[in-house]
């Protein structure tokens, strides 16, 4: 097992939603140990509670109870203001359909998040351009989404969570909007970033994405377990 | 971080021009009828104000209404010039009669008065001189007279020395004052001619002054004050005794009156301005739901509520100031259009009024974005993720 520092620290986190008047405890307790340089996947079927711990991890919701440690900041009852830095500084989303700002080139998507952090100019097209290097996308970094194929695209959405070299990737079913040969490809670019040493979180439904992570995390009626090695 | 939202924010306003220019166009609208109708007011009442001036705008005219048995004479004239904030005096009687010469006849106002007539009225000569002394003295029957009275009477200006009748008696042209083009005198219209004071009055059976008008010495207000007294004291204080009449209080009524009408028209046009500003709010709210999907993304990636807030308050503000930009260059091509056609008065847009147009226009941009602003920044990430528009 990885031995490097947790970077995500969950103890007994609950959430709990009320829908029509009954209550459903998406997370019931959940514990969850991620280090640094770990590539781990979290399966769980639809309504397993998947959504709810990938928006605590990504700081997009707080839990109801329980402590969570994210790279060594304690994540607790923050204004909005105040998560969105976290989320800015700490977390590269990746989503399932690429949520990409379609009027943007895709180097302007890269850059947007290091906009919020108010980097310079000069810097910023240097750190976005090197996002795009490490996805391969450097000849393609004046194309708009439109013009890019489905893998181009997720391909920036991934520069776009790298530039600001986050404390963790989270990916949200990244192959789901992808054949399965390209699909096959951004894993490959997933472990490729992951010997880099860079921390992937991916969560899916797909036991056979899942089976290729270092670590897999399989969630249950709101309950975390490890996947045997 | 403005410069960003700047950019953010022309990028789009340019995705959508054609909705952008349709939401500009209530604000555009707006904007020239604001400035278009001030300035139309405005032109037309400096030109109206220059032309009272050129008249003679610090003229004080008394009318005297009852004397009270102590009426003022001719020889009173030289006490009042006396008075240290007059300058000159002169009487003013008149009396409309027909002028003959010849086959033609014309009604005239004759005025009787003295050689200070000439400065105080700001009057000026075409041919020959004014009324002297003398012939107020010898009660002489010459008359000036005013250029079109010449003109209709004779068929030409230069009559001096030339004999016509004013109301059967004989007179001598001695003088033709200069053509009178302004704008008060078209609207005034009419002829006029001068006569001595001692003939007028003869002629009108009224011996003594009824109608004197003084030129300050300085202050117009003082002078004023100076007349009016003198004539209370010898009016035993009644004011209702006679009149006081001031050009500049002619000029102060009309600016009054185009002051309020000014107002108003800019009120109409105000309105039309706040009637943008809902089209801004209005487009600026569907453009918050369609981009919802958008808000989710910058949120998920880091932008705070102020940023959002921030970038929907620029383009507010932006399409609003676009607007009013575009607004401007079309009343001053209006402006002067219309200077082109008026052909004697000049209308320009006053930098008060592109200001005041700017203001506003920055003013309803902002309050009627921050509805759709403040929305924009409040949608909870999560969600805004999930909307598919």
């Amino acid at each position: 097992m990885a031995s490097g520092n947790p970077i995500i620290s969950m103890t007994d986190i609950t959430k709990v939603y009320t829908v029509g008047g009954e209550e459903v405890r998406a997370l019931d307790g959940a514990n969850l140990t991620i280090r640094e340089g770990e590539f781990v996947s979290i399966i769980g079927p639809s309504g397993s509670g998947k959504s709810t711990l990938m928006n605590i991890i990504g700081c997009l919701d707080v839990a109801d109870s329980g402590e969570y440690i994210l790279d060594g900041q304690s994540i607790e009852q923050y204004s909005e203001e105040e998560l969105a830095r976290i989320r800015n500084k700490k977390i590269g989303f990746i989503f399932q359909n690429f949520n990409l700002l379609s009027r943007m080139s895709a180097l302007a998507n890269v850059e947007l998040p290091l906009i919020y952090q108010r980097m310079h100019l000069n810097e910023r097209k240097e750190k976005a351009k090197q996002a795009l290097d490490r996805v391969g996308l450097t000849d393609r970094s004046n194309h708009k989404p439109a013009e890019l194929s489905g893998g181009q695209q997720q391909r920036v959405a991934i520069a776009r969570a790298l530039a600001t070299n986050p404390a963790i990737l989270l990916a949200d079913e990244p192959t789901g909007n992808l054949d399965s040969k390209t699909g096959e490809d951004i894993i490959a670019l997933f472990h490729e970033l992951h010997r880099a040493g860079d921390t992937i979180v991916l969560i899916t439904h797909n036991e056979q994405i899942a089976s290729k992570a270092q670590r897999r995390i399989r969630i249950l009626d709101g309950k975390v377990s490890e996947v045997g090695v | 971080m403005i410069l960003q939202s700047v950019k953010m924010a022309w990028e789009a306003i340019t995705s959508n021009k054609m909705r952008s220019f349709l939401t500009m166009l209530g604000i555009i609208i707006g904007v020239v009828a604001l400035v278009v109708l001030v300035s139309l007011v405005n032109g037309a009442t400096g030109a109206v104000t220059s032309e009272i001036t050129a008249l003679g705008n610090d003229m004080v005219t008394v009318n005297v209404r009852d004397d009270k048995g102590s009426p003022i004479r001719l020889e009173d004239m030289d006490e009042i010039a006396s008075l240290e904030a007059v300058g000159e005096a002169a009487p003013s009687g008149s009396l409309n009669a027909t002028a003959k010469f010849g086959y033609s006849d014309v009604a005239v106002s004759l005025y009787g008065t003295t050689p200070a007539y000439y400065n105080i009225q700001g009057l000026n000569l075409k041919y020959g001189r004014f009324l002297k002394t003398a012939d107020i003295e010898n009660a002489s029957y010459v008359a000036v007279l005013a250029y079109n009275t010449a003109e209709e009477l004779f068929g030409k200006a230069d009559v001096v020395g030339e004999q016509l009748t004013i109301a059967g008696r004989s007179f001598l042209v001695v003088g033709v004052l200069e053509e009178d083009t302004s704008l008060f005198a078209s609207m005034i219209g009419g002829y006029s001619a001068y006569a001595p004071f001692t003939v007028e009055s003869r002629m009108a059976d009224e011996p003594y002054v009824t109608t004197l008008s003084v030129s300050p010495n300085g202050n117009t207000d003082e002078t004023e004050n100076q007349v009016e007294s003198y004539m209370l004291t010898r009016f035993h204080q009644d004011e209702d005794a006679f009149r006081l009449m001031n050009m500049s209080s002619i000029s102060d009524a009309m600016s009054t009156v185009t002051g309020t009408l000014s107002l108003l028209l800019g009120g109409i046009a105000a309105i039309s301005l706040l009637v943008g500003g809902i089209g801004i709010m209005n487009i600026m709210l569907v453009s918050v739901t369609e981009r919802t999907k958008e808000i989710g993304i910058r949120k998920a990636i880091g932008a705070g509520k102020k940023s959002i807030m921030m970038q929907f308050l620029i383009e507010a503000l932006m399409v609003s100031l676009m607007g009013c930009l575009l607004g401007l260059a079309l009343s001053w091509l209006i402006l002067e259009i219309v200077t082109v056609i008026a052909k004697t008065i000049a209308f320009s847009m006053s930098i008060g009024v592109v200001l005041l147009a700017v203001g506003f226009a920055s003013a309803i941009g902002l309050i009627f974005g921050l509805y759709p602003a403040n929305k924009a920044a409040n949608k909870h990430p999560i969600e805004a993720l999930r909307y598919e528009g």
